[in-house]
């Protein structure tokens, strides 16, 4: 899109009447020269460009466009929608995703998200938690009373009593199972911020986002973007606030809460509003909070983009050779099962298959297709880097009776250190009754920018196995048979039965 | 040269010798500060995994146990 000369400003971009995207005219375009700019179709948006539509471009707020014609981004003759699979009308986050934001939604299906705000923070305050709607929730009720129409999600923070970071969070990791024990399915984003998901009449799973912060030394840490000076008299005692028509619990200053967060231009609406969170802040929270999530980001997208046909895949080298050397396992584990190709394989063969990794989406279709065979695969969520996942769910499986093969099959050399060191940690507690860990990782010939693999030595991989009790059968190294510039190391390592 | 700009320049030869030093102390101080924040949430983990399932099993109930440790993984 060519964009003219002129001041920086927010433009909103509509199709057929609805926004669906903003963006600022100087700060998010490319210099095309000539005095003229270019804004890039977003990556979300750029995919969807099929049909016609009427385009329409103005500042937001304003009443006349810039810009109006209609557009045919081919020639299909079919009428482009910004919609999803149920057909709810999209709009680009400020993340830069396509979700369901708050301007196409009835009062009817924004009720949910707002009666579990209520629920939420009730349950907070219970809990003996200050809490308090944060972010775009604050900013929409304290400026305009309701929740803002390009905003997606809703959010609430509180400022615990505790100063350190250990101890808020242990308080954050209560709250959330206190809130899992009303109903609500959750998720943790990072030690002190988790998300509700509210489920809108329409099936649309929404976030409700609660951030945890502290004072300490005269400074507020609040998650996830937030490290300034501050007092607590501007946090308590918390004050009121309106929004759709309820009333809530806020700040008891809560215009320095969102100058904080927003800068001093928070009065001034800007759907294309970006957090310039200053490095400092985010190494503080990455290092105090979030050294559990290493890499996920870079796996979702791995998964996306290289999808597998799981249904006729053939197995890897690996899983052959745990059939050549021991036969069909009775019950196989898949560590880092990913898309989980090998896990419906040793299903198949008639093992008992369970199939842990860091996300669990990637395994759907594997799950699926074994459900519709009548296999054995179970897919569960395991993750090296926090001990919480890896302490508890080797408790439970050290429960279950017989031994057990492990398969590790491009695992140590897909997490960090930390997580190295889990693999075995959790293999040891998997095989209390015995059992064989199979592994092959990259050793050498990983480029730098391959994320989010990297190179670990076999010497690393057996000396940590060895620590946690393991016997190492067979080491080997080898020219990788499809990456034939890369070496693969591989470890057959076993745990004798644990005396009783 | 008058006597201040001789002195400025000895300062500032005597700060060009020591910045390397000086830059490499601040990167390990970032990295020590780094580790030492991280502790924060290993300590947050362990202090819950205690709190949750190791005291409710210092009284050997194993139906409870079991039926604690799949609750806890519930609320991760």
């Amino acid at each position: 899109m060519r964009v003219g000369p002129g001041p920086d400003t927010v433009l909103d971009v509509c199709f057929d009447g609805r926004r669906v995207w903003s963006f600022w005219s100087r700060r998010d375009v490319v210099e095309a020269g000539s005095g003229r700019y270019l804004a890039a179709w977003p990556k979300a948006l750029a995919s969807r460009l099929k049909g016609a539509t009427a385009v329409t471009v103005l500042p937001h707020g304003a009443s006349g466009p810039q810009f109006a014609a209609e557009i045919a981004f081919d020639d299909s003759g079919e009428r482009l929608a910004i919609v999803n699979a149920s057909g709810q009308p999209l709009g680009l986050d400020k993340s830069g995703k396509l979700v369901p934001t708050f301007d196409t939604r009835t009062p009817e299906q924004s009720r949910a998200l707002l009666d579990s705000l209520v629920v939420v923070l009730d349950e907070l305050h219970a809990a003996g938690i200050d809490a308090f709607p944060a972010y775009g929730t604050l900013l929409g009720a304290v400026r305009e009373q309701k929740l803002i129409g390009h905003d997606s999600d809703a959010d609430i923070g509180y400022v615990s009593r505790h100063e350190h970071p250990a101890d808020v969070i242990v308080e954050s990791f209560a709250l959330q199972r206190r809130l899992v024990g009303l109903g609500y399915a959750t998720a943790r984003y990072s030690g002190a911020s988790f998300q509700v998901k509210v489920v809108e009449p329409d099936g649309f799973v929404r976030g409700l986002d609660v951030f945890g912060g502290f004072l300490a030394g005269g400074v507020l840490h609040l998650m996830g973007e937030v490290r300034v000076r501050f007092e607590r008299e501007w946090i308590l005692p918390l004050g009121r606030c309106t929004l759709e028509g309820r009333e809530l619990s806020a700040p008891a200053r809560p215009e320095k809460l969102l100058e904080a967060m927003y800068g001093p231009g928070w009065k001034v609406p800007d759907p294309a509003y970006r957090f310039e969170t200053p490095e400092s802040t985010v190494r503080a929270f990455n290092n105090y909070f979030r050294v559990t999530r290493a890499r996920r980001a870079a796996w979702a997208e791995d998964h996306r983009t290289n999808r597998i046909r799981v249904r006729s895949a053939s197995p890897s080298p690996l899983a052959e050779y745990v059939v050549a050397r021991e036969g069909v396992p009775q019950q196989l584990i898949d560590l880092g099962a990913g898309q989980a190709v090998d896990s419906l394989w040793f299903a198949r063969q008639g093992s008992a298959v369970v199939a842990y990794d860091y996300l669990t989406a990637p395994a759907g279709r594997a799950r699926r297709i074994a459900e519709r065979e009548g296999l054995s695969l179970d897919s569960r969520v395991l993750n090296f880097q926090e001990w919480r996942s890896v302490l508890s769910e080797g408790a439970r499986i050290a429960r279950v009776a017989g031994p057990r093969t492990l398969l590790a099959r491009h695992l140590f050399d897909a997490t960090p250190r930390f997580g190295t060191d889990s693999i075995a940690r959790f293999a040891s507690m998997a095989t209390r009754a015995g059992g064989t860990l199979y592994a092959d990782f990259w050793c050498a010939g990983v480029p730098e920018e391959d994320q989010p693999w990297r190179p670990v030595d076999l010497a690393d991989v057996t000396g940590i196995l060895e620590r946690r009790g393991a016997h190492i059968l067979e080491t080997d190294e080898f020219t990788d048979p499809v990456h034939q510039d890369r070496r693969t190391g591989r470890v057959v390592a076993l745990w004798r039965p644990a005396s009783a | 040269m008058a006597a201040s700009e001789r002195v400025a320049r000895a300062r500032q030869a005597l700060l060009n010798r020591a910045a390397p030093d000086l830059l490499a102390r601040v990167h390990e101080l970032e990295s020590e500060v780094a580790e030492l924040r991280q502790q924060s949430l290993r300590i947050a983990e362990l202090a819950d995994i205690v709190q949750e399932l190791l005291i409710p099993m210092a009284a050997r109930d194993q139906e409870r146990i079991d039926a604690l440790v799949a609750e806890y993984r519930k609320g991760l």
